[in-house]
């Protein structure tokens, strides 16, 4: 075995195990005929559910200390300014270093490492290989028995076997043979789909979800490249890749897409048009005090700065603020 | 003569940077910043590749990954740079030697 597949190996395990447990569960539980696409293609959806369920913990965890960030917003002012309008690589680099050395300093670092990408490109990798096993009708290395495996293999969605990929059947025409023009058409809605999804997603951050010093940081520019960077790797991706592994995809993203839209609704960032929008909601209900601590911290300085301020005398404002000598 | 062996002593980990330098150009933009670190996990790869060659930048990068995790306190993390560098990088990151100089 190479180097690539033992690291994968546990992975795959696993990834067969959630498959074909939920595929028992269907069959089972809810008396779904076992060799139907549509209870493969659940089973993918609940694998999917699994593995964004226990990433989670450290979703809440990133948002947490993007709420500490209020703490020390003055500060990254402060960076910020000083580097305006400086756009060589040196100040940015510099920038950058300065930004992140607050993070440590001040515990508030917002980002959320590595690890969570890291787990799930293998996953994704070990569906890859367990559908493309499945494709040869082989048994995977686990769970996924060699009947499970054909079964899998051969299971069909409206007459699209979920092994085939847009590329598969396109080549398949070009060279006059029968291809499935179903396969085509579930691959491009699943395009479509993938790029709506991830598009809401990421105007609900752009638009709603973020402070004005966010907006004014490189980072959001590179987010900004990235809303149209993404069509084009869906759309690459759709056509490469098994209808099998475009289904975990897809359920992924309108994850992400839900989990956006309840954090922006229920914690959105201080600052942000969707903080506003909450308070306002809850205001109206005449609940804007939360049961919750840290919530109170966020709207303190908004209530303050919406009182109005009586307009004094001359007189009077040098009593108030007192003697001056 | 001399100048072919090192080249071809150098051709690894010129193969790992274009590699990595790939990756970065393609699939970083993807997930935009998330590392907690500076620089970040895959310019850190790219920097060690580059100071240490593929066995040992590999093995500072993959301590690297596994110590940027969501409980880590992140920062800045640079690469341990060598007492005495033989080396020039080039724009685009590849390792070459220098062209003039003492050599």
């Amino acid at each position: 075995m190479d180097l690539i597949g033992t690291i994968l190996w546990p992975l795959k395990w696993v990834v067969e195990l959630l498959l074909v447990g939920f595929h028992w569960l269907f069959d089972n539980a809810f008396s779904m005929d076992p060799a139907a696409g549509l209870t493969w293609v659940l089973s993918i959806v609940g694998l999917v559910l699994v593995v964004r369920a226990a990433l989670i913990p450290i979703f809440v965890r990133q948002i947490r200390s993007q709420r500490k960030m209020l703490e020390v917003a003055p500060q990254l002012k402060k960076i910020q300014d000083k580097y305006k309008g400086k756009k060589d690589q040196f100040s940015r680099e510099a920038m950058s270093r300065e930004t992140m050395e607050l993070y440590k300093r001040t515990g508030t670092n917002p980002l959320s490492s590595c690890l969570p990408l890291l787990l799930q490109m293998p996953i994704f990798f070990a569906l890859f290989s367990v559908l493309n096993d499945a494709q040869h009708g082989k048994a995977g290395v686990g769970p996924l028995n060699e009947e499970l495996g054909k079964q899998f293999g051969s299971a069909e969605l409206f007459g699209a076997p979920l092994h085939n990929s847009f590329a598969s059947q396109w080549g398949l025409m070009t060279e006059g043979q029968p291809y499935s023009v179903t396969v085509m058409i579930i691959a491009a809605t699943m395009v479509v789909l993938m790029t709506a999804s991830q598009f809401i997603t990421q105007l609900q951050i752009v638009s709603k979800n973020m402070s004005p010093e966010t907006k004014a940081s490189p980072m959001f520019r590179q987010q900004r490249i990235m809303l149209y960077l993404l069509p084009l790797v869906f759309a690459f991706s759709g056509v490469a890749f098994p209808l099998g592994v475009m289904f975990y995809w897809l359920t992924s993203n309108i994850w992400t897409m839900a989990q956006q839209f309840l954090v922006i609704r229920n914690m959105p960032t201080p600052g942000s048009e969707a903080a506003k929008a909450r308070e306002e909601r809850l205001a109206r209900k005449g609940k804007l005090i939360a049961t919750d601590g840290d919530v109170i911290v966020v709207e303190e300085p908004k209530k303050t700065s919406n009182q109005r301020q009586q307009p004094v005398g001359k007189n009077r404002a040098k009593k108030q603020s007192g003697p001056k000598k | 003569m001399n100048r072919f062996v090192v080249s071809l002593f150098l051709l690894p980990r010129n193969l790992l940077v274009l590699l990595l330098r790939g990756y970065r150009a393609v699939v970083s933009p993807l997930y935009g910043d998330v590392c907690r670190y500076y620089p970040s996990c895959s310019a850190y790869a790219l920097g060690a590749v580059q100071e240490h060659g593929v066995v040992v930048g590999a093995a500072l990068a993959a301590r690297r990954l596994a110590r940027c995790h969501p409980w880590a306190e992140g920062g800045v993390d640079d690469v341990p740079i060598k007492r005495k560098r033989r080396y020039t990088v080039t724009r685009f990151g590849f390792v070459v030697v220098p062209s003039h100089g003492k050599g």
